[in-house]
C-alpha cells in the first residue's frame, strides 16, 4: 500500500474501476431488468473489468460494481435507454472536468446518494428480507436512505478530524463510544422493541443479530465498507485491508499521468503505462470498442463506434489525431486509411432519428430569418434546400428560443386534422396549418389545384390503395379530415380504392317468386337452379342470359305460365277482389 | 418557415442513395415528405427502422443523437 499517496492519486487509481465499470456499459449495453438493475452477466463482467476484483463465490455478490453503478446513477452518466444500459452525454460532460472537480462530484454524488444500501453491500452482515432490487418494505432497522445520508456526513466530520494513523479496531471502538446512533438508534436499547437489529443477521446466520455487544458486528461491517470503498477510493484516507489501518490523506499534487498507446494494424489499441489519465481513456473509449475484461486495457476501432463518434459531432480528422497524439509510433497505414474510408461512407448517409427539423418555405432564407438565440442554443446544421435541423431539443429549451409566433407542430402527439373535404372531390388544406402527416396524405390520393386547393385522384387513389390496402387509405383518409366524408366522397373513394365493386345499371334478367313459400319451392326444381346466377333478395334471383326463356319452358313443362308483368299480383289485388265480388 | 419537431430526418449524398436507404428498410412508402430528392422526414420510429436495417447490412450511417 503506498501510504505516500495523495488523495487525487488515490482518486485517479480508483477512477480506473470506475472507468471499467462505464466500458463495460459501452461495450455491452446491458439489458435492464424489471427491478432496474443491469443482468447478472454485466456485474461479472463490471467485477472482470476492476483492479481488485470481487470474489463471486463466497456468495458477497459484486459490491464494488454496484458501488460505482450507483454513483454513475446518481451523476446521470448512464440511463436505461429502450431497456437497455447506456452511456449518457452527461459522462462526456463528466470526464471533461478536471480530476478534483471528477472527485468531488463523485464524493457529493456518494454523500447524497439515496440509491445505494452500503447495509446491503456488507460482506458482514446481510439482510434476508432482501432479495431483489436492494430494497423492502418491511419493519426493519435498516437505515433510511436519509439516515444513511446523515452517518456519512457524521463520519467523514470523524474521519477529516482525525489526527494521524489509527487502526479500524480502535477508531470504531471510539464510535460506538461517542457516535453510538451513527445509523441506527440506540437510545431504547434494551426495550421489548429493541432487543435485536430487526432484519440483519450476521452472514449465514439464522436468527436477527442482538443489540447488546454487537455495535461493531452491525455498524463496525459498514465502517469497515465505507473505509474499504467511498472513504479510501475517493481519496479521504488510505486504508490497509491487512493491517486495517486508517491514514488521513494529506493535500499532496498528484503525479503527472503517465502512459501511451500502441495502434496495431488489427485495429486494436493497446494502453500502456503505470498511470493512465482516466479522461483521455475515457474519450478513446468512445469512438472504438473498450475490451475491459483483460489486465491490459484495449481499445478496438470499428466502424460503428466510430461512425455514433462523428455522429456525436466528433470529426474524424480530431479524431485520427487524438490516437496519433497518444502513439509514439505512427499510426499503420491501413488503420488510417480505414478511418477515412469509415468517415467518408458514414458521411454519405446522415439520419437525425429524434430532431427538429426547421422547414424553409419558399425562397427564405432562415439563416436570416431565425432568432439569433435558437442558432446559437441549438447550433442546427444547414440542409439542402435551405432547411436546418438538429436533434429535438427538451420543451423548455424549445421555449426559449423559438421564433414570435411561431408554433412548433410536435410529431410525438397527435396532429389536428387540418384537411376539410368539399361537396365534390375537392379537399381545402390551407397552407400555414399543413403538417408532414397531412401532405404525405394529399400526396397519396390528391393533385395540387392551387394554394390551399386539391383535388381527389382516381388514379393515385387506386395506386394507393394497392400499396397501403383500402382499409388501411380510408382509415388514414377519414383520420386526415376535419369533418367527415359525405357519402357522394365515400362512394367515390372507396370505388377507386377497389374496396367496391363497379355499380351496374341497365337491363337485367330476374326471376320474382310471389312469397318466400314459392320460392322455396322453385329453389327445390334443380334444373330451374342451373339458370339462376346469384339471389339477389329473398324471393328475387338474377338469371343467365337467355334464363327467363328457359325458364318459361321448364315451368310450361309442369302447366304453369309464367305471368307477363314483373308487376306484383297484390298489386292487381283489389281489381280482381272487385271482380269476384260482382260474380 | 415551419418547426417540425420530433420527426425523422435522412439525408443522404444523392437521391439513389437516399432511396436505397429507404428500400432496405422497407420505408419508401413511410415517407412524411420528400424536401429534396436527397432530403426525407419521417416519423422517429421509420428513422430508428432505417437505422436499423443499414446497420444490419453492414453500413453506418452518421447518427445525430
Amino acid at each position: 500500500m503506498n501510504t505516500a499517496a495523495s488523495p487525487m492519486q488515490r482518486f485517479l487509481a480508483a477512477e480506473l474501476d470506475l472507468l471499467g465499470v462505464l466500458e463495460v456499459v459501452i461495450a455491452r449495453s446491458p439489458k435492464v431488468l424489471k427491478n432496474g438493475l443491469p443482468n447478472l452477466a454485466f456485474f461479472r463482467a463490471g467485477n472482470a473489468a476492476l483492479a481488485q476484483p470481487d470474489n463471486e463465490l463466497d456468495g458477497v455478490g459484486f459490491g464494488q460494481v454496484e458501488f460505482w453503478l450507483s454513483l454513475c446513477r446518481a451523476l446521470e452518466l448512464v440511463a436505461a435507454v429502450d431497456s437497455k444500459l447506456e452511456v449518457t452525454p452527461a459522462a462526456d460532460d463528466f470526464f471533461a472536468l478536471s480530476s478534483g472537480e471528477r472527485m468531488e462530484a463523485l464524493r457529493r454524488a456518494w454523500i447524497h446518494s439515496r440509491d445505494l444500501n452500503e447495509f446491503a453491500l456488507s460482506p458482514d452482515i446481510e439482510l434476508p428480507a432482501l432479495r431483489k432490487g436492494r430494497t423492502v418494505d418491511v419493519t426493519w432497522d435498516v437505515p433510511s436512505p436519509e439516515r444513511l445520508v446523515d452517518g456519512r456526513r457524521e463520519l467523514i466530520n470523524v474521519i477529516e478530524s482525525l489526527p494521524g494513523e489509527m487502526p479500524l479496531p480502535r477508531l470504531l471502538h471510539a464510535l460506538e463510544r461517542e457516535h453510538t446512533n451513527l445509523f441506527i438508534n440506540h437510545d431504547n436499547d434494551g426495550s421489548w422493541r429493541q432487543v435485536y437489529y430487526r432484519g440483519i443477521r450476521e452472514r449465514g446466520g439464522r436468527e436477527d443479530v442482538e443489540r447488546e455487544g454487537n455495535w461493531e458486528l452491525v455498524e463496525g461491517a459498514i465502517v469497515r465498507l465505507m473505509c474499504t470503498l467511498p472513504l479510501s477510493r475517493l481519496g479521504w484516507i488510505d486504508f490497509d485491508d491487512s493491517t486495517l489501518a486508517i491514514t488521513p490523506l494529506a493535500d499532496a499534487p498528484a503525479e503527472d499521468p503517465a502512459f501511451e498507446v500502441v495502434v496495431q494494424p488489427n485495429f486494436e489499441i493497446v494502453a500502456l503505462g503505470d498511470r493512465p489519465d482516466p479522461a483521455v481513456l475515457w474519450r478513446l473509449a468512445r469512438f472504438t470498442t473498450p475490451q475491459p475484461d483483460g489486465r491490459v486495457r484495449k481499445y478496438l476501432l470499428e466502424r460503428k463506434p466510430f461512425a455514433d463518434a462523428l455522429g456525436r459531432g466528433a470529426s474524424a480528422v480530431g479524431l485520427t489525431d487524438f490516437v496519433a497524439g497518444l502513439s509514439r509510433s505512427p499510426i499503420p497505414q491501413n488503420v488510417r486509411f480505414s478511418l477515412n474510408d469509415w468517415a467518408a461512407l458514414s458521411e454519405r448517409i446522415k439520419i437525425w432519428p429524434d430532431a427538429l427539423l426547421v422547414e424553409a418555405e419558399g425562397v427564405e432564407e432562415l439563416a436570416k430569418a431565425l432568432p439569433a438565440t435558437l442558432l446559437s442554443t441549438l447550433s442546427p446544421t444547414s440542409l439542402t434546400g435551405g432547411h436546418y435541423v438538429c436533434t429535438a431539443p427538451d420543451a423548455s429549451t424549445l421555449r426559449g428560443v423559438m421564433p414570435p409566433r411561431r408554433n412548433a407542430l410536435d410529431y410525438s402527439r397527435r396532429l389536428p386534422p387540418v384537411i376539410a373535404p368539399t361537396d365534390g372531390t375537392d379537399l381545402v388544406a390551407p397552407r400555414e396549418e399543413l403538417h408532414l402527416r397531412a401532405r404525405q396524405l394529399l400526396a397519396l390520393v390528391s393533385v395540387n389545384r392551387g394554394t390551399d386547393r386539391y383535388e381527389l385522384d382516381s388514379a393515385l387513389v387506386k395506386q394507393s390503395a394497392v400499396t397501403l390496402g383500402p382499409e388501411e387509405l380510408l382509415r388514414r383518409i377519414r383520420e386526415g379530415m376535419s369533418r367527415p366524408l359525405s357519402a357522394p366522397l365515400l362512394l367515390a373513394l372507396r370505388a377507386w380504392s377497389g374496396e367496391f365493386a363497379p355499380p351496374y345499371a341497365g337491363g337485367a334478367e330476374v326471376l320474382l317468386a310471389e312469397n318466400h313459400e314459392q320460392a322455396a319451392l322453385l329453389e327445390e326444381l334443380p334444373e330451374l337452379s342451373r339458370w339462376v346466377e346469384r339471389r339477389l333478395a329473398p324471393g328475387v334471383y338474377l338469371l343467365r342470359p337467355n334464363g327467363s326463356g328457359e325458364i318459361r319452358r321448364i315451368l310450361e313443362k309442369l302447366g304453369i305460365a309464367l305471368r307477363p308483368s314483373s308487376a306484383s299480383r297484390r298489386i292487381a289485388a283489389p281489381e280482381a277482389r272487385n271482380d269476384a265480388g260482382e260474380r | 418557415m415551419k418547426l417540425h419537431l420530433h420527426v425523422g430526418v435522412i439525408e443522404t449524398v444523392d437521391e439513389a442513395t437516399l432511396n436505397e436507404a429507404l428500400a432496405v428498410a422497407g420505408c419508401t412508402g413511410r415517407v412524411l415528405a420528400k424536401l429534396k430528392p436527397n432530403l426525407a422526414v419521417l416519423e422517429r420510429e421509420d428513422a430508428e427502422k432505417v437505422i436499423g436495417a443499414l446497420e444490419a447490412n453492414g453500413l453506418h450511417p452518421k447518427v445525430m443523437r
